[in-house]
């Protein structure tokens, strides 16, 4: 009776333990639903959600926001899209630089800063980073999620063993929440698959003529610091890489893989028919060499072990003691997409994008991400 | 403090806790996250703690259902039946026997690309019948292990060259040939070391004797819906099938252990779920607890660390580096020494075919799902056999394990002359 007693007390207290646990880590947990708040340039024409292309993703964690900026005179049109990989930030923060700078005086540009907005809600375990990170603006701190590479789980499960995306590629099953592998989407398929399929009919509603897709990859990986095209639009594709190189910006240009399947600039160029493409900086804070994960990685992107590995032979891109930082990762997608639509106009006179306001890279570089985004309200 | 001596002094408190004062291994782990996270002034991250211990969710949920499912197999008769089955085809054939005992245990594994779902569900059919025939309980469980290993590597499912493949943007494409080199003649070879010396032919006298009651006369064929139930939808779950729904693993062993119910010999449904979380919980203890140290150990450094210092060594030194590294690994899981180690690894062997070098680096990485304190086809393959002492089995594993390596080794190191042949 004594024994049972002790049981009970032991149980007990591992009981109230275990609550104060999931109440102490829920609550952080839960601060990751708390949205990012960004402030559009004047130019802004409208906001659209996702579901407004494909209504079924109406009220779901994947209806992201669709910034809308029409020119004076209807002509082509051009999607940004950042947030495809939460944990990649300079694709996001570019894609918020675009978003809060841009005027557009002909055609129509369409931005969806957060494309998985579900992977903004939560990190991946085993990875370590933090939750979010700061960037200075004359009037405050503006503080950006940090998040997953994946769809949370909360909002999408079970994976799959072996996931068959809708391209038809065989995958591992947690791919199943990449959005990056679910092109073209699947009208009733999973959230990922869904958001996917929203922005195709994005492509084919807003008649989008030319699409840019923005992300980071670990300096260890061989597609770094470059573009990636589809092959119908290399000619493009050159033009902008001497536009860069130009400018001083070393960039490499890669052919998307043809049997690489469900990837944004293989789909969107082979279905949606459009001038696609993916661009890549070196993100030393999402790469299995890093060392502590912390906001200071994210930001400066200075790593011991990277300037070690870089050493070694080991990297894709050079890798000093002085990082890579934000603000250069950032200002090489904004200079990538400047160049892609010039080039884009230098071809196509018939479709013409113009716009103006988006950061110079040396300004981005001297003054700060922060000197181009809004206060804090 | 340097985060190599912040992982050091994890493992130090880890050992002090684990055999110093004898805690469970899962409490251990815990205590050395905690500890390792204070001295890596990172003070007490709950978040991190408990979102690595998430890290296994999937796991954990599919070693649960599994459990239950082999707990529902056994006291529902099928078990029994089966082991009657199998004795009366194979009592007399050796050979034959270990070949078809081999391909049944790796057949969930090829098709799930998990070797803890093979030892849990074809392992726990085989295992009685091996031990009937004179195969000692450790070794019988070094077979299913590493038979469970070998499925897990085999085509046509091979997670862990999909994650690998995942890291590189290589398709899971050409690979079938690559992976049937490496695993036939390793399922042969490792079936006859483990099983061939100890296996007796007996007669059918014998056979008779140590016959376990057949449940397939009274109840007929409805005694393996279970069984068939499992197979069809994990088989229909591997070719993704338009119109199937894709329910996920532990789902599949939950219709599967819920059809067993009503198939066999009555059981209290309640009960057997008890005693197979009951069994299942040790386990489950050591997985979140292993989630919760890999968090701390990539949150203070450790993990770059130990990763960069395998590639650091030099060219001629590398071989050896994927030999002991990636197995090592496999403490975490051979998923995680897949993702972690195995995508650098690929990328220090560019020169090399990545389809043939990512189906030598899984045969190596499988091998970690033998290392403790995880060890999930070990562990689970000790429990299957009634084997408390993990290591008595870990024993045995180490001459097949280390064919399994010359084999990934030599794989890698022909590579070139492999891929002229293809």
């Amino acid at each position: 009776m004594k024994r049972q007693q002790q049981k009970l007390i032991t149980g007990g207290i591992l009981l109230i333990f275990s609550l104060a646990l999931c109440f102490l880590s829920g609550r952080e947990f839960r601060s990751m639903l708390k949205k990012d708040n960004i402030y559009p340039s004047s130019g802004l024409t409208e906001v659209q959600k996702l579901s407004h292309y494909f209504p079924s993703l109406k009220g779901s964690p994947g209806d992201t926001d669709v910034y809308i900026f029409s020119g004076e005179e209807a002509s082509g049109n051009l999607l940004i899209l950042g947030g495809c990989h939460p944990n990649e930030p300079a694709g996001f923060i570019a894609a918020v630089l675009a978003a809060e700078n841009i005027r557009v005086q002909k055609g129509k540009v369409l931005i969806i800063p957060q494309a998985n907005l579900s992977g903004f809600t939560h990190n991946d375990p085993f990875e370590g980073n933090p939750q979010r990170f700061p960037i200075s603006t004359p009037g405050g701190d503006r503080w950006f999620r940090y998040g997953s590479r994946l769809t949370n789980p909360v909002h999408q499960w079970p994976d799959p063993a072996l996931y068959r995306n809708p391209a038809g590629q065989k995958l591992a099953g947690t791919e199943y929440r990449n959005l990056n592998r679910n092109f073209p989407g699947r009208k009733n398929g999973g959230l990922t698959e869904k958001i996917a399929f929203g922005i195709m009919e994005l492509i084919r509603l807003e008649k989008i003529d030319i699409a840019i897709d923005l992300h980071e990859a670990a300096p260890e990986y061989p597609v770094i610091n470059a573009i990636v095209f589809h092959e119908n639009s290399a000619e493009l594709a050159a033009i902008a890489l001497m536009e860069l190189q130009m400018e001083g910006i070393e960039i490499r240009l890669e052919e998307s893989p043809k049997n690489l399947r469900g990837l944004s600039h293989r789909e969107w160029g082979d279905l949606g028919g459009i001038e696609a493409f993916l661009l890549e900086t070196a993100n030393a804070s999402h790469g299995r060499f890093k060392g502590k994960p912390s906001i200071a990685l994210i930001l400066e992107g200075k790593d011991n072990n990277y300037v070690k590995a870089g050493r070694l032979g080991r990297l894709f891109v050079p890798f000093d003691e002085n990082g890579i930082p934000l603000e250069e990762r950032a200002a090489r997608h904004i200079a990538a997409v400047k160049a892609l639509i010039a080039s884009h106009n230098e071809l196509h006179s018939e479709s013409l994008i113009l716009f103006s306001g988006l950061p110079d890279i040396s300004a981005l570089k001297k003054e700060g991400i922060g000197a181009f985004l809004k206060p804090p309200k | 403090m340097p985060e190599y001596l912040v992982f050091f002094l994890m493992v130090a408190v880890f050992a002090v806790m684990a055999m110093g004062c004898k805690l469970p291994i899962g409490i251990s782990l815990v205590i050395s996250a905690v500890a390792g996270a204070l001295l890596g002034s990172q003070g007490v991250p709950v978040r991190h703690l408990i979102e690595g211990s998430f890290g296994y969710f999937d796991t954990i949920l599919i070693i649960v259902t599994a459990m239950i499912f082999m707990r529902v197999l056994q006291v529902s008769g099928i078990l029994d039946t089966i082991t009657s089955l199998l004795l009366r085809t194979f009592y007399k054939r050796k050979f034959s026997l270990l070949m078809t005992v081999m391909v049944i245990i790796m057949f969930p594994g090829m098709i799930t690309g998990s070797s803890t779902v093979a030892v849990l569900s074809t392992g726990t059919l085989i295992a009685p019948v091996l031990i009937k025939l004179g195969l000692p309980k450790v070794k019988t469980a070094a077979l299913i292990a590493m038979g469970a290993i070998l499925g897990m590597i085999a085509p046509p499912v091979n997670i862990l060259v999909m994650i690998m493949g995942g890291g590189v943007d290589m398709p899971y494409v050409g690979l079938t040939i690559p992976l049937l080199i490496i695993v036939i003649p390793l399922a042969i070879i490792i079936s006859l070391w483990l099983g061939y010396k100890d296996i007796r032919i007996i007669d059918q006298a014998r056979m008779q004797e140590i016959l376990p009651e057949s449940l397939e006369k009274k109840v007929g064929l409805r005694l393996y819906l279970p069984l068939l139930i499992v197979f069809v939808l994990m088989l229909t779950q591997s070719l993704s099938l338009p119109l199937i729904p894709d329910i996920g693993i532990p789902a599949i062993f939950l219709v599967g252990s819920l059809a067993g119910t009503f198939s066999g010999r009555r059981f209290n449904f309640f009960t057997a779920t008890q005693e197979a979380l009951q069994a299942a919980m040790p386990i489950l203890c050591i997985l979140a607890g292993v989630g919760m140290f890999i968090q701390i150990m990539t949150l203070t450094g450790g993990r770059g660390w130990i990763v960069l210092s395998f590639l650091s060594l030099p060219q001629a030194l590398l071989y050896g580096g994927i030999a002991t590294s990636m197995p090592l690994f496999g403490a975490v899981s051979a998923y995680g020494s897949a993702s972690i180690l195995g995508v650098p690894f690929i990328l220090a062997l560019i020169n090399k075919n990545a389809i043939i070098t990512s189906s030598a680096l899984s045969a190596i990485a499988g091998l970690g799902d033998l290392m403790p304190p995880t060890a999930l086809a070990g562990i689970f393959a000790a429990q299957v056999v009634g084997e408390k002492n993990y290591f008595k089995v870990l024993r045995y594993c180490l001459v097949p394990a280390f064919f399994e390596l010359v084999m990934g080794i030599g794989v890698l190191l022909l590579s070139p002359l492999i891929e002229k042949l293809l």
